[in-house]
């Protein structure tokens, strides 16, 4: 709401200069976002929040400088729209009456008030109002599109002004549009209506959108001689839908939406007149107001109890000082037990119960003056526990097993990696193309987060929300995606292994983070089509699916324009972080020394490790520690279809030494049962 | 037999010609071992009269123990050069470059939402998380937003269906919170948050926000002021005050617009800060009543405050960050340049 200093002086008498009263208004709730000067003037630009539309006039700003301040003092004017511009023919429908009539047929229009006017001048506006609608952001256009803009601008009530030489009747009938009803409006666009879009219609037809805009044919031209100015009030809902069917948006649909004083509409047709004739010196002839106000409703009393008041705000407030607040405000206050009985005026529909009131009296009083108490009383287990603990555990994983976490957009565009088995689901309303869908995995982000970075070594991860259509309608699921290319540590100048990303490093990664939770992994052949056909595997938690690890498919690398040699691995956090720990019981640790005894055999390629690790531990039996594979070979000297595995076996016992002998007895019994599986020593 | 004096005194020569500590070890045991010449002196006491074997004994031992001396003092110097000479071989350049163990970064989003964790946490607040798959009834109607409010409008939300959307606001997790607990209750979240808005240095269609409430008998503005005076002294600096100003939002009453002063001018005025003194850094406000009330909490026994803000200006702010389009674009040379 812009508007310029000197209107603000024509309501208040304040010694404020204009960036103060901006400063007083923001402390007020109303936030000066701009002050420039215009035309000689300064111009305020106030942010008014949607629940106070009564702050979008100058009159109602007024009231708020004159609540805030206690030295400034009303001037002339603010008291006579105070008490809404009396004039004699108050009441007196007259020859207005007589010429014309006004029907209401629909409760989306709670009161409809208009005044004829005769023999009106031609020609543009004074200056002074010209250069003071210019200074507020609108563009003078003549003498009776001004006033009603002005009027607008002082006192929030949208008023429109008719040809009434060009309505069929002369007859106003405020209802909802029919079907195949069209209108022109005065921005010469032509409107199909449809119903439940509120109309004011002459007799036979469409006049004006009711709140938004007027017909251009009926509207005012410079050949115009009588004029049926119309000042109303409509439901904020109904003018929000209209105008958005029709696509328009005005200074008065914008009023309308936010709420307009109801009991302010004749108030505004009063000054027009009073304006008028001191522009034409009594040239037109005025008329009286035919007034419809079927909306007419009684405000409720809220009470406002000083206990309660004093404890949501946090400090002391006294009874004098809220009855002071609250009828700076225009609220009628008389004392009640324990406190206050309040009605709000008519236009604040705000106020509906006590902590709308407290807050006025708060937002008055001062909220500098609440002071800075810690909550006292008690308190439940704060900080981060259960799984969000353990989701933060994962992550930290990640990190320490070096790889760097990405952030990244949830709204995407399509991708060769997006999740083959996910219905996919986007916003009906996408911003572009690139925005269209939800993810429905991680992998298309970190592929994104790896092109943008370039042919680097990379090891990135990101945890975030992944979307798709389930059983029941759309869903999410937390998950964590990893992505590897090229060596895992900086080259250095003293030569050492680097460590590349391949299927194996990325695999002792997730086992490392799952390790890491409490949690077992197990690994069986994958056959996701995004990853390498035969270098990937589904990893199990719990003996439930828990993600893929795999090296990329060379196609889809091609196709998502990334190196062949990455890999990558999408887990299901949600399923991980929930999968209960088995709890941990402490075993005694032994003092004996360790003894080692490797074994390498000759196998069948087709054999898996997990199964030739699991006989080499069955057949060990306690004493094995540990074992591990420590070389693999095939080539020059192994049949073809075989390999070489050399596995080492850690034994230990508790509270005695191994002789050579036992030794080797377990490391026979791991050869014999290795031979079942067709392996034979090397 | 040669006398101690000549024995010594061929000893102390050898051993300060001595050049090495192995050489020493050979010394000590050709003069002190059993079999040593100095030792071997007193086999030959026998052969003295009674009345000068004391002394003998006595000559022969001190002897000892001053070859013993000087071979020590001997072996000091020269561990003393072999070090010297070991140490110069060995030398580094200390400022070559150490050898980097790749330890992954947190995104600064996250990084930022740790310590507001820690902060929050530590004054008391739960932290739990809710949907980004949202529904309408948590993200609006649960929030006392009247129909037809604007910030329904699909100009302004991302609609999945009829009933889901990506939420406006981190808010929308009260409703759950409410629905399954009773106060006395402090909880806080940290997440994404989606508006329907075109994206430049200053707007996106996707950030980060927290929302931190406490519904408790007695709750004020006071404590929602001495709530967020604390938590802006933790994350911005001891000095820094906080500044309310009535503002609106539908699930708030009263509601203010909450800014901390400057920490990067104290308050006088700087380019973070625009010249005002004062950064505006979100929403906040006593729990709407009829919120509550929906939710089956008793208004005149309990009240409750909440608060907002927007993860991405507290590094914007704090590194002076100028486009918002960096933090979801993963540019390493953009999230390296911060620590972890």
């Amino acid at each position: 709401m812009k508007f310029p200093f000197a209107m603000l002086r024509d309501f208040v008498e304040t010694r404020l200069g204009p960036a103060e009263v901006g400063d007083l208004l923001t402390m007020a709730g109303f936030e000066l976002e701009g002050i420039e000067q215009v035309e000689g003037d300064t111009v305020l630009d106030i942010k008014v929040t949607p629940n106070r539309g009564d702050g979008l006039s100058v009159f109602g700003l007024s009231r708020e400088v004159l609540a805030k301040d206690a030295e400034a003092r009303p001037t002339e004017l603010y008291e006579r729209a105070c008490r809404r511009f009396p004039m004699p023919d108050d009441g007196d429908e007259g020859e207005t009456g007589a010429f014309a009539s006004v029907t209401i047929e629909t409760e989306d229009c709670p009161r409809y008030a208009c005044r004829m006017f005769r023999n009106v001048p031609q020609g543009d506006s004074p200056e002074w109002i010209q250069r003071r609608l210019r200074q507020a952001g609108m563009r003078p256009i003549s003498l009776l599109v001004d006033l009603t803009n002005y009027v607008m601008l002082e006192l929030g009530q949208p008023l429109h002004a008719f040809d009434l030489d060009t309505l069929a009747g002369p007859e106003i009938v405020v209802r909802h549009a029919r079907p195949g009803e069209r209108l022109t409006t005065l921005d010469g666009t032509e409107h199909e209506l449809a119903p439940g879009q509120m109309m004011i219609c002459d007799a036979e037809k469409p006049v004006a959108v009711a709140g938004v805009m007027g017909g251009l044919e009926t509207e005012v031209t410079p050949a115009t001689m009588n004029v049926l100015l119309e000042s109303a009030n409509f439901r904020n809902t109904t003018v929000r839908r209209t105008r958005k069917q029709l696509g328009l948006s005005t200074e008065a649909s914008y009023r309308f939406e936010r709420s307009v004083d109801p009991d302010g509409v004749v108030a505004a047709l009063n000054r027009f007149a009073e304006l008028l004739e001191a522009v034409d010196g009594g040239a037109s002839r005025v008329f009286g107001v035919i007034d419809r106000y079927p909306g007419r409703s009684d405000r409720q009393p809220v009470r406002l109890t000083l206990a309660r008041t004093c404890r949501l705000l946090g400090l002391d407030v006294t009874l004098d000082q809220c009855r002071s607040y609250l009828s700076r405000l225009g609220m009628e206050v008389t004392e009640a037990e324990g406190g206050l009985l309040v009605v709000p005026p008519s236009w604040r529909p705000d106020i509906v119960r006590e902590d709308d009131l407290i807050e006025e009296v708060g937002r008055v009083h001062g909220y500098e003056r609440i002071p800075e108490v810690l909550p006292q009383g008690s308190t439940p287990q704060g900080g981060v526990s259960g799984v969000y603990a353990r989701i933060d555990l994962l992550k930290d994983a990640l990190l320490r097993a070096g790889c760097t976490q990405v952030v990244s957009h949830s709204l995407v565009g399509t991708s060769p990696l997006d999740d083959p088995s996910a219905e996919r689901i986007g916003p009906k309303n996408p911003v572009s193309a690139d925005a269209a869908w939800l993810r429905s995995s991680l992998l298309p982000c970190l592929a994104d987060a790896a092109r943008r970075n370039g042919a680097k070594d990379l090891w990135l991860f990101e945890e975030g929300r992944t979307f798709a259509m389930g059983p029941s309608g759309p869903e999410e699921r937390r998950r964590v995606g990893i992505y590897a290319q090229g060596t895992l540590l900086p080259d250095h100048w003293r030569k050492s292994d680097p460590g590349r990303a391949d299927f194996f490093a990325v695999k002792g990664i997730v086992e490392e983070t799952l390790s890491f939770l409490g949690l077992e992994a197990e690994w069986s052949a994958g056959s996701d089509p995004r990853l390498h056909p035969t270098r990937q595997a589904s990893v199990l938690v719990g003996g439930e699916l828990a993600g893929v690890v795999g090296a990329i498919h060379p196609d889809v690398a091609q196709d998502a324009g990334l190196p062949d040699d990455c890999v990558l691995a999408e887990l299901d956090a949600d399923r991980i972080v929930r999968t209960p720990v088995e709890p941990r019981r402490f075993r005694a640790v032994s003092r004996n020394p360790a003894v080692r005894r490797d074994v390498a055999i000759l196998i069948g390629k087709d054999v898996p490790y997990a199964v030739i690790e699991r006989v080499v531990a069955e057949a060990a039996g306690d004493v094995l520690e540990r074992q591990w594979l420590f070389d693999v070979f095939e080539g020059q000297g192994i049949p073809e279809g075989k390999h070489s595995l050399a596995i080492a076996l850690q034994l230990r016992k508790f509270g005695g030494n191994f002789t050579d002998e036992e030794a080797n007895q377990v490391r026979d019994r791991v050869v014999e049962a290795l031979a079942r599986l067709g392996a034979t020593l090397r | 037999m040669p006398s101690i004096e000549t024995v010594e005194r061929e000893a102390m020569e050898a051993v300060a010609a001595a050049s090495s500590t192995q050489e020493l070890r050979e010394l000590e045991i050709r003069f002190l071992g059993k079999q040593g010449v100095l030792t071997g002196l007193l086999r030959a006491i026998g052969q003295l009269p009674p009345e000068e074997k004391p002394r003998f004994g006595q000559q022969v031992n001190a002897a000892k123990a001053r070859v013993q001396a000087a071979i020590d003092e001997r072996e000091r110097e020269l561990k003393r050069l072999e070090n010297a000479a070991r140490f110069e071989r060995e030398r580094i350049d200390p400022t070559m470059p150490g050898r980097r163990w790749r330890v992954g970064r947190r995104h600064v989003l996250q990084a930022t939402a740790d310590r507001i964790k820690a902060v929050l946490g530590g004054l008391g607040f739960e932290y739990l998380e809710s949907p980004e798959l949202e529904l309408f009834r948590y993200n609006f109607e649960a929030l006392n937003y009247p129909p037809d409010h604007p910030a329904m409008d699909e100009q302004d939300t991302f609609y999945i269906d009829d009933q889901h959307l990506l939420r406006t606001q981190c808010t929308a997790i009260q409703g759950r919170v409410f629905e399954r607990r009773k106060p006395p209750l402090r909880v806080f979240t940290i997440g994404r948050t989606y508006r329907n808005e075109n994206v430049d240095r200053t707007h996106g269609h996707t950030f980060h926000q927290v929302d931190c409430f406490m519904v408790d008998e007695g709750v004020s503005m006071a404590h929602l002021k001495g709530t967020l005076g604390q938590f802006a002294r933790s994350m911005f600096g001891s000095d820094v005050r906080v500044r309310f100003r009535p503002d609106f939002f539908p699930f708030v009453e009263p509601g203010v617009d909450y800014a901390i002063s400057c920490p990067f001018c104290g308050g006088s005025g700087c380019a973070v800060c625009k010249g005002s003194g004062w950064i505006e850094l979100g929403g906040a406000g006593l729990v709407h009543p009829n919120i509550l009330e929906a939710y089956g909490i008793d208004t005149d026994r309990y009240s409750g405050f909440a608060f907002g803000l927007g993860v991405e200006r507290i590094p914007m702010m704090s590194h002076g960050i100028d486009d918002l389009r960096h933090f979801l674009e993963n540019d390493l040379r953009f999230l390296e340049q911060f620590p972890s």
